[in-house]
């Protein structure tokens, strides 16, 4: 009851600190305290909507999405399986983990030209979207699949059980905790890779439409093409926070 | 003599500490329990008898001396699915509830969950109603009964029981401790019991060992002499309280007892 009220407390609170904040773009946006460059929030939410622009932003946004996706997808699948590879075959470990902390230790931006000239230039950003996730989730897995207590390893042990067994029944339950928070702070990662790999020259997508816009210096678009991604990942990480707090009140 | 069940021959343990010295839990334990003997285990708080509990089960190997289960290495008990094990902490997976949590052992084992068995189980253990519920909704003392049935579940032919009715009230425990009786004189399993009530060791044991800390040794050996199966009212018997008073003065520290 009280943890309901609570939780209920945080969240009306979250919308009014939201709502302060529209409230102060809006206010900044009309009155011009920062100059030419800040339109107040109801002239970006039109140039949004305008039917005239629905055929730009619905291009730039399939683009962009699916970008997300297939490199959000692909660095999850990619993470939790060379953790769990990582974690079977354990001589392959040490190899793993100094392998993937020298390609974390590369800054991302600086692979993307890499990427234009070495692969196709579409492919550049759902590649940087991967890369910064798989590594979220490679550390995530790994560390969960060590979070198994040590009184649960005796009873398994007790239990006789095979590797496979204790793998299954208990390390990587005793995991989803960690995978799931470390699948929440991936989807910025995943929308920063998206976004600056298409700074770089895709043809098409948000990033595209930021840079151009910049470039023209035509201000609504560029606050429509930021709202959209900023909106599009917030409203991402809350439902991740959501399946993160009913994973942690099922397996802790 | 038959090889007995349970074998410790001079087992010493010792953990290294921190600093880099050496910690003498036990030195020179010597113990035979014979097959389907219960057997109490009594001391004072840290003096060991966990670490006991541990080296049966092959979570611990000895400092020095020997462990040994049927003449072999304890590990081939765990491994062939043959012992039952109670922690002091219940330690139940939390993300399972109570019937699957006391069904894991056969999906461990890689049996099929015989339903019938689990249902029992927790109807034995007063958890009927709870099947459903997961250890964090459940009291201290009924994680305990589940891990009881856990520990059951397979039916073992050696079971280990650390302090299993330490959250208990007095007639909860009482009732636990005739259940407990039922289910062993049917099934006659080896079990070695650690329990800090003199009580419980008298009415469930045929021998009761007390323990001394620091570091731990056996310092009694008592042989309990009422027949099976006992009833509660075994407890207002003369003899029983005699048995009580010797263990309790044998387990007040040394200093104290005159
Ligand atoms: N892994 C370990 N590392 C270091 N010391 C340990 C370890 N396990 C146990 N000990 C020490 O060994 C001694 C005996 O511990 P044990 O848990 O067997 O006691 P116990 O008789 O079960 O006590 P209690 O009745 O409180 O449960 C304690 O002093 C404890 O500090
Ligand atoms: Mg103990």
């Amino acid at each position: 009851m009280t943890a309901r009220s609570d939780g209920l407390q945080r969240f009306m609170l979250g919308l009014v600190g939201i709502g302060l904040f529209l409230g102060m773009w809006q206010v900044i946006g009309v009155y011009r305290l920062a100059g030419l460059t800040w339109p107040p929030l109801t002239d970006v939410l039109a140039f949004i909507t305008d039917p005239s622009k629905q055929t730009l932003f619905g291009r730039a946004i399939t683009a962009s999405f699916s970008a997300v996706i297939t490199g959000y997808g692909l660095g999850v699948v990619a993470g939790i399986a060379l953790a769990m590879l990582g974690r079977v075959v354990a001589v392959l470990k040490p190899g793993l983990d100094r392998l993937i902390a020298v390609i974390h230790a590369i800054p991302l931006v600086a692979l993307a030209p890499l990427f234009m000239v070495a692969a196709n230039r579409d492919a550049t950003p759902p590649s940087i979207a991967a890369l910064g996730v798989f590594y979220m989730i490679y550390v995530a897995t790994t560390s969960g699949l060590n979070a198994a207590s040590a009184t649960h390893r005796d009873v398994f042990t007790a239990l006789g059980a095979s590797p496979v067994t204790r793998f299954m029944r208990l390390e990587l339950p005793a995991a989803l905790p960690a995978i799931v928070s470390g699948m929440k702070l991936a989807i910025p990662v995943a929308f920063i890779g998206a976004i600056v790999g298409e700074w770089f020259g895709a043809s098409r997508g948000l990033g595209l439409l930021m840079v151009s816009a910049m470039q023209n210096f035509q201000i609504p678009l560029l606050w429509s093409a930021v709202l959209i991604v900023t909106a599009s990942s917030l409203a991402l990480f809350g439902l991740m926070s959501l399946v993160e707090r009913l994973t942690y009140g099922r397996y802790q | 003599m038959t090889v007995p069940a349970i074998r410790l021959e001079h087992v010493g343990k010792s953990f290294a500490l921190d600093g880099g010295k050496q910690f003498t839990a036990l030195s020179d334990i010597d113990l035979s329990i014979g097959k389907g003997e219960f057997v109490a285990l009594l001391g004072p708080s840290g003096c060991g008898k966990s670490t006991i509990l541990r080296l049966v089960a092959a979570l611990e190997a000895p400092s020095s001396g020997r462990v040994s289960i049927e003449g072999a290495d304890p590990q081939a008990l765990s491994r062939s699915h043959r012992l039952g094990v109670a922690f002091q902490d219940h330690a139940l997976l939390p993300w399972l509830d109570v019937r699957a949590n006391v069904a894991l052992p056969f999906q461990v084992a890689g049996k099929k969950v015989d339903t019938a068995r689990v249902e029992e189980l927790i109807r034995l253990v007063g958890l009927s109603g709870f099947e459903k519920a997961r250890p964090r909704q459940l009291s201290g003392g009924m994680r305990q009964r589940a891990s009881i049935a856990r520990a059951l579940a397979l039916q073992p032919e050696v079971l280990l029981l650390d302090e299993p009715f330490g959250a208990l009230d007095a007639v909860t425990r009482r009732q636990m401790n005739v259940e407990l009786q039922r289910i062993w004189s049917a099934q006659r399993i080896t079990t070695l019991l650690v329990t800090h009530s003199v009580d419980e060791a008298l009415f469930l044991a045929d021998r009761v060992i007390v323990m001394s800390g620091r570091p731990g040794r056996i310092i009694r050996d008592i042989t309990v002499p009422f027949e099976r199966p006992r009833k509660p009212s075994v407890m207002r018997d003369p003899a029983f309280h005699q048995l009580v008073d010797e263990l309790t003065l044998a387990l007040e520290p040394e200093g104290e007892a005159e």
